[in-house]
């Protein structure tokens, strides 16, 4: 009996470290502040040391772009750019070189909608700059000058690893691409230290992977117009959803409105729309289309989406009207007491 | 056993039970508890004590180009008030369920509600 | 070595004393108020009245903590091997409530020596029961401040039922030889 009662000690301390060490999977949802975007990232049945690696990553990642990336301030993509001016072939830094040739694709396929090429257009908006510029805006002799010898991303050759420009006054800027590539990066990183469940949300723009426990991640699309949150989406096991929208980065000059999503076929702040928001899996392609689909409007986003490939898309004109494909109506929900006034684009 | 059922020291176990009682509901079923939960702020990359959203306040809080106010109100909070130029802070509106945030990035001040019962995981904008 | 091996005879008559047997019997009774409880519905699962608290203080006085502790041990293992919880949440459950219980009882035994009778115990034994469980719920399964609410509640039928099992135990008592 003294055995047994022994043994039935042991049994009692088991269970202790069993509950003790095998915590019910949860979520763990944290907040990085990180060199101009703040990243809200939820795991979903992470260990304690995925959710350490995991921040490690996300805030190396960030940084990485930032430093690398960094359309005004001294770094490697501004010494890109001196030598792209030169015209001489020379050799491009192995972390700027994708960049430079998955936006090469993106340009080419948005009918040069999407032009990461035109960073003096936006240098003469007033945006490049931490503080948002007071205004006034650049005159039409200046951005009419720019337009006559307008860059594009043709206008960057690539050999192997060498890489030339041809045109004086291409000058790179990631702005509307670098934060998808980043998210796409950390996504990758997650899921190589085994995380499965994961929404990573670079600044409102997000990339989820997996599930929240029995159920899918649910998102809300924040309203461009007033507050609160327009519509909602249940995600699918790898899904992208970006947002472009004219309430991100503008200034006020004089009563009137300048955001900077710039047109290139005008040179000025588009017209027309006021958000777009693309689900699709890779988030650089998504962030890239949603800046192309901005640009071409209310009128012209369906050619672009069915050139890029894009297959859900809902776009908010500039009179809080709606228009959507059917694969992106089929599955939003509206969270707002009246529903907007709904277009559906016809089958691609 | 002349014991009377009752001891004079059970007589204070039970008074201070009841005692203990006492101070449970009046802490844990005022504010503190209540559900909706507790409001996070993040200063600059720091964390301050979580606030309960059960109280009518205006909290004034220090960033890094100046002072950003709050109002908590009946289980909710939003920006009053950013010295950012964008407003995007302000604009995000009340914020009332568990997992929804806003952030005033350049004053570097973000909030987030506690919980996970969120209607949403996060939000896209 | 098989050429060494000595008679292990004694080893196969189970030499049980009085106390073994007390404690089979003590024990059999709390699992089976414990079977009968665990059919009861609850706000939590696991959480549970604690009838068979009964036992315990009536155990306590009667033959000694130790021997409260041992009836406390197989209740908790035995009950759940028979319910089919074992080393489940609801064990965890059920099983940090029990060292709580114990624990308040052997500290107040050592703390308050005399004066204090089966009532007394037994509020202590059902709310540290009660906390324990909940600690165990609210940090390891559900961290939700919701859930705190419901402390208060829980705690009130703790020391409620703890009363009601304390005044039991009171009564039999007296009515023993």
């Amino acid at each position: 009996m003294k055995m047994l009662r022994r043994s039935l000690l042991l049994l009692l301390l088991l269970p202790g470290l069993i509950s003790c060490g095998g915590s019910q999977p949860s979520l763990h949802r944290a907040q990085l502040l990180s060199l101009g975007t703040l990243v809200d990232v939820s795991l979903w049945g992470a260990s304690p040391r995925q959710i350490t690696e995991a921040e490690r990553i996300i805030q190396e990642e960030l940084d990485r772009i930032h430093t690398t990336l960094h359309a005004w301030q001294p770094g490697p993509l501004m010494e890109v750019n001196r030598r792209l001016a030169e015209g001489s072939w020379f050799h491009c830094p192995p972390e700027i070189l994708p960049l430079i040739e998955q936006g090469k694709r993106l340009y080419r396929s948005s009918g040069g909608l999407f032009n990461p090429a035109m960073g003096r257009l936006v240098g003469l908006w007033g945006f490049h700059s931490d503080d948002l510029p007071g205004g006034p805006p650049p005159s039409a002799d200046e951005i009419d000058r720019f337009l006559a010898n307008l860059p594009g991303m043709e206008a960057i050759e690539i050999k192997g690893e060498q890489i030339r420009g041809t045109n004086p006054a291409l000058q790179l800027d990631f702005g509307a691409f670098a934060k998808g590539y980043a998210v796409d990066r950390i996504i990758e990183r997650l899921r190589s230290i085994g995380i499965r469940n994961a929404i990573v949300n670079a600044g409102g723009d997000l990339r989820a992977i997996g599930r929240h426990g029995e159920r899918a991640w649910r998102i809300g699309i924040r309203q461009p117009r007033g507050e609160g949150v327009l519509a909602s989406l249940e995600l699918g096991e790898d899904e992208s959803v970006f947002t472009s929208g004219d309430y991100e980065r503008f200034y006020i000059y004089q009563g009137k409105r300048y955001h900077h999503i710039l047109d290139p076929r005008t040179g000025a702040p588009a017209r027309g729309a006021s958000s777009v928001t693309v689900v699709h899996r890779e988030a650089a392609e998504a962030d890239a289309a949603a800046t192309a689909l901005f640009v071409a409007g209310p009128q012209g986003w369906q050619d672009v989406a069915r050139r890029m490939g894009i297959e859900q898309v809902m776009l908010v004109d500039d009179k809080g009207n709606v228009w959507m494909t059917p694969a992106m109506a089929a599955r939003i929900r509206f969270e707002t007491a009246q529903k907007p006034r709904v277009t559906i684009s016809e089958q691609p | 056993m002349n014991t009377p059922l009752v001891t004079r020291g059970d007589w204070l176990v039970l008074g201070a039970s009841l005692l203990l009682l006492a101070w449970l509901y009046a802490t844990l079923w005022s504010s503190g508890g209540e559900t909706g939960g507790q409001l996070h702020i993040l200063v600059d990359g720091r964390e301050l004590p979580p606030i309960s959203l059960q109280q009518e306040r205006t909290l004034a809080i220090d960033g890094s180009i100046g002072t950003s106010t709050l109002r908590i109100e009946n289980g909710r909070v939003r920006f009053l008030s950013s010295p950012c130029p964008g407003q995007q802070c302000v604009h995000t509106g009340w914020l009332s369920h568990g997992g929804e945030f806003a952030a005033c990035l350049p004053n570097r001040i973000a909030l987030q509600i506690g919980g996970d019962e969120g209607r949403f995981d996060t939000i896209n904008f | 070595m098989p050429a060494t091996r000595p008679s292990h005879a004694a080893g196969h008559t189970l030499t049980t004393t009085v106390e073994d047997h007390r404690i089979a019997w003590l024990a059999a009774l709390a699992i089976t108020i414990h079977l009968a409880e665990s059919a009861l519905p609850s706000p939590l699962p696991g959480v549970k009245p604690g009838l068979a608290n009964i036992v315990t203080i009536a155990t306590l006085f009667l033959y000694g903590w130790r021997t409260a502790a041992w009836v406390v041990s197989l209740r908790v293992i035995v009950g759940s091997l028979l319910l089919g919880t074992f080393l489940s949440p609801t064990f965890a459950l059920s099983f940090s409530g029990a060292v709580a219980s114990l624990a308040a009882l052997g500290l107040a035994g050592l703390v308050v020596r005399s004066g204090l009778g089966p009532v007394g115990y037994s509020l202590l034994a059902a709310m540290a029961h009660m906390a324990g469980q909940f600690a165990v719920a609210y940090w390891l399964f559900i961290p939700h401040p919701a859930l705190l609410r419901l402390f208060p509640l829980l705690m009130s039928a703790a020391v409620l039922f703890g009363l009601l099992s304390g005044i039991i135990v009171a009564t039999m008592l007296r009515r023993l030889p």
